[in-house]
């Protein structure tokens, strides 16, 4: 008897020395672990759906005129540019998603795309640098009550520009006021399937603009993640605050119909003209 | 009696087990305190061999190497950019990335730890679940990095993180003075990251790189200092970067723009594909 309560004493004493080491609770957290990718093309939505003010609206139009010309309107990724929030979110390659008890971590190989949301309870700073990602607060909600997270919220302030939704060149305002604000889910009946719907509150708006953005989870566990290098190719360069190519032979070349090269006045020698 | 005690003891603490085993997905107390933000300590600067001044280091490089090296310098102090890749703004790359420009941070995970290196994006992960470096993988700047966890001292908690990373692409340099990496781009990286036994708020690397540029193995310590209470400032390089490379040839741009040379005496590049 004396010998069976020992027993019963020491599993007992070597569950409670388990419990003292489980500092983070993973289990309370929804599995979001493995590669996700975009469902529809990365686009934000269309763009006459966009509830722009009537200033912005002449702002994008003008931007569809200057892209049909050649040039890159108000897509400010070209030169790679963050696309920064919540462009992000089009998921232009496969991001992972990193639950921490401190910070939930996007990361997404592609310009400069990944995210930090900061889930450690923490108030706005009084001061911020505006970034492209932006300031992201998170809070875990256990919606349906069953002790476990399924709804991380996240708002976003503290953003600069220039930025677009995506490459059609929907506006935001130049003012940069943007505030974003985010539920992140997995599908009830399908867990490979992520949901992130994303309200964008922007002074180029005439309301407040909700879209829902689709994931689904790769099947491999041990998912490939590619690296994805902007400046490496890229074929845009500014120069006089005017987009140029750059050829295949890496010269430089007009990006729209007739024009003018840059001025060469700092060169005080022209260059001899390769062979054509 | 002595029996049913000793089952019903072991039943009670199985369920217990399994209940926590559940709940208990990742034992982070068996993994040291990494969190925080790590710089490099005030006065180091972004040189390959912290302990010794650029230009200075003393890289084992092979004659062949040390005369590219040395053309190099002699093209930087002409105001080109010698071997040095970076500035069109692609990633540092392993193992120069260790040079931490701009602050890292260290997520430690079971299966993967990353290390988040704001300047140029640079994500490292390093896979710990026990994998082997796969037959067939793309190249990258980063590289394919494989760690285990090492207990040094039996104490029963991990202390030092050892990585080997593979599968690097070119073109790299071990930092701005353009000491080069084989063209064969087969450098193998081994590193063992650990805190300081005397202050937890200094995390070490030891760095040693194989690379067919190298007559031997070259191994550096880096040190990083923990910030805590961390502010992420944004770092897009591609942003007011003022250096092109257009045909073969690297130009800058002037404060106000133009297109200037970056050498004494250096001709205008071609404008052949301007209309005339």
């Amino acid at each position: 008897m004396l010998r069976g309560s020992i027993g019963l004493c020491a599993l007992i004493a070597l569950v409670g020395t388990l419990g003292t080491a489980q500092a983070f609770d993973e289990s309370k957290y929804p599995d979001l672990k493995g590669q996700w990718n975009r469902t529809t093309a990365p686009r934000w939505e269309s763009a006459k759906n966009a509830p722009l003010t009537p200033e912005y609206r002449a702002v994008f139009e003008a931007n569809v005129k200057d892209q049909a010309e050649g040039g890159q309107g108000d897509t400010p990724t070209f030169t790679c540019l963050s696309p920064g929030m919540p462009r992000v979110m089009n998921a232009y390659e496969p991001f992972e998603i990193v639950v921490t008890p401190q910070s939930t971590h996007i990361l997404m190989d592609h310009i400069h795309d990944s995210r930090r949301i900061l889930t450690d309870g923490r108030d706005w700073p009084a001061d911020i640098d505006p970034s492209f990602a932006g300031y992201s607060i998170g809070k875990w909600l256990d919606e349906d009550g069953d002790g476990r997270y399924d709804v991380l919220v996240v708002e976003t302030r503290a953003l600069r520009g220039p930025r677009s939704y995506d490459s059609t060149g929907i506006p935001f305002h130049k003012d940069n006021q943007t505030i974003i604000k985010e539920r992140l889910w997995l599908d009830k009946a399908n867990s490979n399937t992520l949901y992130d719907e994303i309200t964008v509150i922007d002074n180029a708006l005439t309301r407040p603009w909700t879209t829902t953005k689709k994931y689904v989870r790769g099947p491999n566990r041990k998912p490939v993640w590619s690296e994805s290098v902007c400046a490496e190719g890229n074929q845009h360069v500014v120069i006089e605050d005017e987009p140029y190519m750059l050829s295949s032979d890496g010269y430089l070349m007009p990006s729209k119909k007739g024009q003018k090269p840059p001025d060469l006045t700092y060169f005080k020698t022209r260059n001899k003209q390769p062979a054509e | 009696m002595l029996y049913r005690n000793t089952v019903g003891a072991f039943a009670l603490a199985s369920a217990l087990l399994m209940a926590m085993g559940v709940a208990q997905a990742f034992d982070d107390s068996k993994y040291p305190d990494w969190n925080g933000q790590w710089r490099r300590p005030p006065g180091v600067n972004n040189q390959w061999d912290p302990s010794k001044p650029r230009y200075k280091e003393g890289a084992p490089l092979t004659p062949e190497y040390q005369a590219i090296y040395e053309a190099n310098i002699k093209d930087q102090e002409a105001g080109g950019m010698g071997t040095d890749p970076t500035y069109t703004c692609i990633p540092d790359g392993m193992p120069r990335a260790m040079n931490v420009i701009f602050p890292m941070e260290i997520i430690i995970m079971p299966k993967t730890t990353y290390i988040l290196i704001e300047y140029l994006t640079m994500l490292r992960r390093i896979f710990t679940d026990g994998r082997d470096f796969p037959k067939e993988f793309p190249s990258s700047f980063m590289g394919y990095s494989i760690g285990h966890w090492v207990d040094t001292d039996g104490d029963g908690h991990y202390d030092q993180l050892e990585i080997e990373t593979r599968n690097l692409k070119n073109p790299r340099a071990f930092d701005s003075s353009g000491i080069p990496l084989h063209e064969d781009a087969e450098t193998v990286v081994k590193e063992k990251i650990y805190a300081d036994k005397a202050n937890p708020d200094v995390l070490h690397d030891e760095i040693t790189t194989m690379d067919h540029a190298l007559t031997r193995p070259w191994t550096v310590v880096k040190n990083y200092n923990r910030v805590r209470n961390e502010i992420w400032v944004e770092s897009i390089c591609s942003e007011n970067n003022d250096h092109l490379k257009l045909g073969n040839d690297v130009y800058m741009r002037s404060a106000d723009g133009f297109l200037m040379p970056a050498k004494k005496g250096q001709a205008a590049p071609s404008l052949k594909y301007f209309e005339k």
